[in-house]
């Protein structure tokens, strides 16, 4: 990998936004991977390192609302774990920012660019921040 | 057996012009497991579907990557066709090369097509057929309560030819509802004719649920009644009613002889005589704004029925008139039209006692002025509440509850009538303020929900799509605690080991459980972690 | 057997379509007509109004049962199409339907873009489907289509990769045979605020319907003015827009909650906008609403009162003049943006629908029930009703009673067997 965003996208909300926001004929950085999950709650802090390890810029977990869940519990847990991989990373030096949980449902493809686009901000600013070093 | 596999890029009719498909092909055909790329303009029509079956006739193929629009649509639809094809549809991998890819971003995208192509190759190398099996599931149902909601819902079930067994903790059917004259008392002496007729309904009063473990399709629940009963069930649709309670906190004097509750209004309503008529009635309501329907259905209908009955001066007051159910703006209307004055005030109205009677003191916000009023009689504001037991019941089915205690999560998903558990539901005021057009609404969806999960005969199930392997399992109980669905039972598989079991019938294939297991014991086939980490792998190489 | 395990639900909207899905999994064939050219119905448009956490709008339900639909093989549906006709009885009506010309076949449209691309005209006759459409294909405007209007052009018609579009359509018509029963769930029409003249929709730009914001959030995310782009500092709901007057004698259920919600997400993406509410009596029953209630207590004004009048108001604001109830006097007041919650109003057609089928309409004009506490069953056995075209609900409410609706023909179905 050399960069990419690696979206692990929930089927029944930030998968469904992402189709809508193509069929918007919206666009966003070419960058991002979208990996299908049928919960948030199923991604595992091992995927999330691995993705980094990789070489991925930015690893995010898209889940459904707070609230809002199917599985009732499969966003609070996928909060958790990315919170836990932030500490994991930071622990190591590595910039815990490079991991983050997002929430939006089906019908919001605008909230899908917009994460999109404000991770790709971030990580634009800290290649500046490193190229400057 | 080694991986042969088939490769499908569809091109949208020739309109994905930022994909390069000759140069994706060449570099697909590189490898060493592919059979085949082809290149195909429409493959979601007929003639992608011949040109898919012609292939899949006649090359040996034992896995099948297609890349074309959303699998949203089209993953059931070509699953379908595999499976005409003696294809096992979990051999299936798909990639989105046109809502998030070609219509996605400017500019070319052939390096991302190839990509998320490569995902999907990835993933298919190690994709595993899912066999359907047919399961016996017993198919009875469990009604626990037997008020107007349960034994509606029992008769209801009666009439679809579902056995079902109806449990009372009570020594009589009937409920609240039996006590009100008219209507509702006499549609609950005609059910309880009706039960008692039908030959599919079990009756069990003075008997209460003291256990559920299980899941759905079988049930074993324990009851306790005059013995200890332990039967078997196929889902359970629990009843369960409500409580109301005056609500004292609100009410700077004890409910008594002339603060009196809703149903004690209706006792004296229906009395045959009546010592003294009271001549000023005053009924308060909506004092909070909690679970507003109940009290301004009781106080519509009962403000009526004094006027009627007793021709009293009738007032009520409130903060605001609960008209969102079917027919109540009409029935307020009726009560105004009838004489009953409504006085809406801003600030919760002061009430004392006054030699005897009551005394309200409240803000007309319409009038803008204070209105002082001396009734013979108030009726006082009743908190709609879970019933009594609701909270060791739900801890005990290990089900959560709403902010207030009713049953069924605050969660858009399980409306109108389900919970986290498939094969558990709730029906009627047991899980929130409704009215009776709701409540029926209630009662037939549940009956259509059992129907649908537990047909007459078999159900089909996917036998082993989310499996605990028993040699890696250490019966740690993770999973069985963080299952949201309550799918998974521990098992004796032998006289020493005990292993984790997910029920096929009850998982509703999150992966939770997938993702928390500390031995990694749980393969979730079509997302298990390597199938997921071959697809990081094969981003970027290329 | 097989003859009554066909069903006809007339609408595509979320009650069609939950009913739709719940017959389907219990085993019958259901035909969905749907008289525009994409089902989805109201909540198509509706947008996503959580805050930090959900709010329980169940507007998102919608895409996920719109997927389930079209991909199901025993749900044909059939866009563009009325029921014209009814013949037989309950477990055998033979249904007449009529399918307007669509020139562009959703049976054979992959959506590619390729025919706009062609397209000559500005703005373009061919026009591609909201992305939540089913079916997702493209149609042609006839107003802007050269074709339409009698001109030589053909360059869509050869550039299209699978022979979807065909000119010189005429309406057709099919019969369904075998149906066993009929479920109607055409919804509702949105009460036109223009009849109320006094509140200035369709005079002032900055004065829009909830509906109308609804779809603003839906398609641009964030509510900004049309005058200058930015987003609104003074907004005002107006509650019971077309309820509860002299025309329509109920609540419809779903504008207090729909204005708190959006008053809400405004509050939320504009924290220092100042938001106000005008009612008379606030409706806040519902599963975990009265939380929510309070919560708005918070940072939202709610004035009892009756706006009599908006009008004109410097700098593209508005004025409105209402009866200000607590305080017992008339006030006025400017604001920058104002929403009529408007409500829940029978459908014009259902006249049309209801002689065909040869059920009733009851008082309000939507249509009637056998008896009081049956609301699915109609007059006509055999003939079921399913969501807001019965008597207004919310998302949820439309789905319970769309579930209810398809119990319903499948138990008497059964007992007719």
């Amino acid at each position: 990998m050399n960069g990419e965003i690696i979206a692990f996208c929930c089927e029944h909300s930030a998968y469904a936004a992402a189709d809508v926001v193509g069929k918007q004929g919206l666009h966003y950085p070419e960058k991002l991977r979208v990996i299908r999950v049928p919960c948030a709650g199923r991604v595992d802090i091992i995927h999330m390192l691995k993705a980094l390890e990789e070489g991925a810029a930015a690893v995010l977990v898209l889940g459904c609302e707070d609230g809002l869940c199917q599985h009732l519990t499969g966003n609070v847990r996928a909060k958790e774990r990315v919170k836990y991989s932030e500490t994991l990373l930071t622990e190591v030096g590595i910039d815990g920012g490079r991991v983050g949980m997002f929430n939006l449902a089906a019908n919001a493809p605008h909230k899908f660019i917009k994460i999109i686009n404000e991770v790709n901000d971030r990580i634009k600013e800290r290649e500046r921040e490193n190229d400057s070093r | 057996m080694p991986v042969r596999m088939g490769i499908f890029l569809c091109d949208c009719g020739g309109s994905l012009k930022n994909i390069d498909f000759p140069k994706v092909r060449e570099n697909l055909e590189n490898l060493e497991d592919i059979a085949f790329v082809d290149i195909t303009h429409n493959l979601c029509l007929e003639e992608g579907e011949k040109a898919i079956t012609s292939r899949i006739l006649t090359e040996n193929i034992n896995r099948v990557v297609i890349a074309a629009c959303s699998p949203e649509f089209r993953e059931r639809n070509f699953g379908e066709l595999l499976e005409k094809l003696r294809l096992n549809p979990g051999l299936l991998s798909l990639a989105n090369i046109r809502e998030q890819c070609s219509w996605a971003h400017e500019g070319d995208v052939t390096r991302k097509a190839l990509e998320l192509i490569m995902m999907a190759v990835g993933k298919a190398r190690l994709l595993q057929p899912v066999e359907r099996k047919e399961v016996a599931v017993n198919n009875e149902v469990l009604v626990v309560g037997g008020g107007f909601c349960g034994m509606k819902s029992s008769l209801e079930l009666s009439q679809l030819g579902i056995r079902t067994t109806l449990v009372e903790r009570e020594p009589t059917l009937g409920g609240k509802l039996k006590k009100l004259e008219g209507f509702y008392s006499s549609q609950i002496e005609a059910m309880i004719k009706a039960i008692e007729k039908a030959e599919n309904i079990e009756i069990l009063t003075s008997a209460e649920v003291t256990g559920v473990e299980g899941k759905i399709g079988d049930f074993k629940v324990r009851m306790r009644g005059t013995k200890e009963i332990l039967r078997s069930f196929g889902a359970i649709v629990f009843a369960t009613g409500y409580k109301t309670e005056v609500a004292a906190g609100d009410f700077p004097l004890k409910p008594g002889v002339n603060i009196i509750s809703q149903e004690r209004l209706v006792q004296l309503l229906q009395a045959p005589t009546l010592e003294a008529r009271p001549e000023t009635i005053g009924f308060i309501f909506d004092l909070s704004d909690e679970n507003p329907r109940f009290p301004t259905l009781a106080t519509l209908n009962n403000a009526l029925a004094v006027k009627q009955r007793w021709g009293s001066e009738v007032y009520v007051f409130c903060k605001n008139v609960k008209v969102d159910s079917e027919g109540v703006e009409k029935l307020y209307r009726e009560a105004r039209e009838d004489g009953v004055m409504f006085l809406k005030f801003d600030k919760n109205p002061k009430i004392s006692a006054d030699d005897g009677r009551v005394k309200i003191d409240a803000e007309d916000t319409l009038l803008g002025e204070e209105i002082v009023l001396t009734c013979d009689l108030v009726v006082a504001e009743e908190k709609l509440l879970p019933a009594e037991g609701t909270e060791g019941l739900s801890s005990l089915l290990k089900i959560r509850t709403d902010s207030q205690g009713f049953y069924q999560e605050e969660n858009v998903h399980l409306y109108p009538v389900s919970s986290e558990r498939k094969g558990i539901f709730f029906v009627g005021n047991c899980r929130g303020d409704l009215d009776l057009g709701r409540v029926l609404a209630d009662i037939s969806s549940v009956v259509a929900k059992v129907y649908e999960l537990l047909p007459p005969g078999k159900v089909i199930v996917e036998a082993e799509r989310v499996k605990a392997d028993p040699q890696k399992c250490v019966a740690c109980l993770t999973c069985i605690r963080v299952c949201p669905h309550r799918a998974v039972q521990l098992v004796q598989v032998d006289s020493e080991k005990v292993v984790a079991e997910i029920s096929q019938l009850a998982c509703d294939k999150c992966g939770i459980c997938a993702a928390i297991c500390p031995a990694k014991a749980i393969k979730f086939e079509g997302y298990s972690d390597d199938q997921i980490l071959a697809q990081i792998e094969a981003i970027g190489v290329s | 057997m097989k003859a009554e395990r066909s069903i006809v639900v007339i609408g595509g909207g979320i009650a069609g379509i939950t009913s739709a899905l719940e017959l389907a999994n219990s085993g019958f064939t259901v035909y969905l007509v749907e008289k525009e050219a994409r089902i989805g119905g109201q909540a198509a448009s509706f947008c996503c109004k959580a805050t930090e956490v959900c709010t329980k709008c169940s507007a998102c339900l919608l895409p996920q049962k719109l997927s389930e639909v079209a991909s199901y093989p025993q749900i044909s549906i059939l866009t563009n199409s009325m029921v014209v006709g009814v013949k037989g009885e309950l477990g055998n009506f033979q249904v007449e339907v009529c399918q307007k010309p669509q020139y562009i076949s959703p049976q054979k449209c992959i959506a590619c873009g390729m025919c706009t691309e062609v397209c000559p005209t500005m703005p373009k006759a061919i026009q591609s489907p909201p992305p939540e459409a089913v079916p997702y294909s493209y149609s042609i405007n006839e107003s802007q289509c050269l074709r339409l209007k009698g001109k030589k052009c053909n360059l869509c018609r050869e550039i299209c990769p699978t022979n979807a579009i065909v000119f010189g359509q005429k309406p057709e018509r099919q019969e369904l045979n075998n149906i066993g029963a009929i479920i109607v769930a055409i919804g509702f029409d949105v009460f036109n605020a223009r009849e109320i003249g006094y509140l200035g929709y369709g005079r002032y730009p900055n004065v829009l319907t909830g509906f109308d914001l609804e779809r603003i959030f839906r398609n641009q995310g964030s509510l900004k003015l049309s005058s200058n782009g930015k987003e609104p500092k003074k907004v005002a709901f107006i509650q019971c827009v077309g309820s509860r007057d002299e025309n329509h004698g109920y609540c419809s259920q779903v504008c207090c909650k729909y204005a708190m919600r959006l008053a809400r997400l405004i509050k939320h993406q504009k924290p220092d906008a100042e938001v106000t509410i005008f009612y008379i009596d606030l409706q806040t029953a519902g599963k975990g609403f009265a939380e929510f209630y309070k919560e708005c207590q918070g940072n939202i004004r709610f004035i009892r009162g009756v706006p009599v009048e908006i009008s004109e108001a410097p700098s593209d604001e508005v004025e409105v003049k209402f009866e200000n109830i607590t305080e017992g006097k008339v006030d006025r007041e400017n604001f920058d943006f104002v929403t009529l919650s408007v409500g829940i109003a029978p459908r014009k057609d259902s006249w049309e629908l209801a002689k065909v089928l040869g059920i009733n309409l009851g008082d309000d004009g939507f249509f009637d029930i056998k008896e009081p506490f049956n609301s699915t069953e109609t007059n006509v056995e055999g003939i079921f009703l399913a969501g807001a075209c019965q008597s207004p609900k919310d998302i949820p409410d439309s789905i319970a009673h769309g579930i209810s609706a398809a119990e319903r023909a499948m138990e008497v179905l059964k007992r007719c067997q």
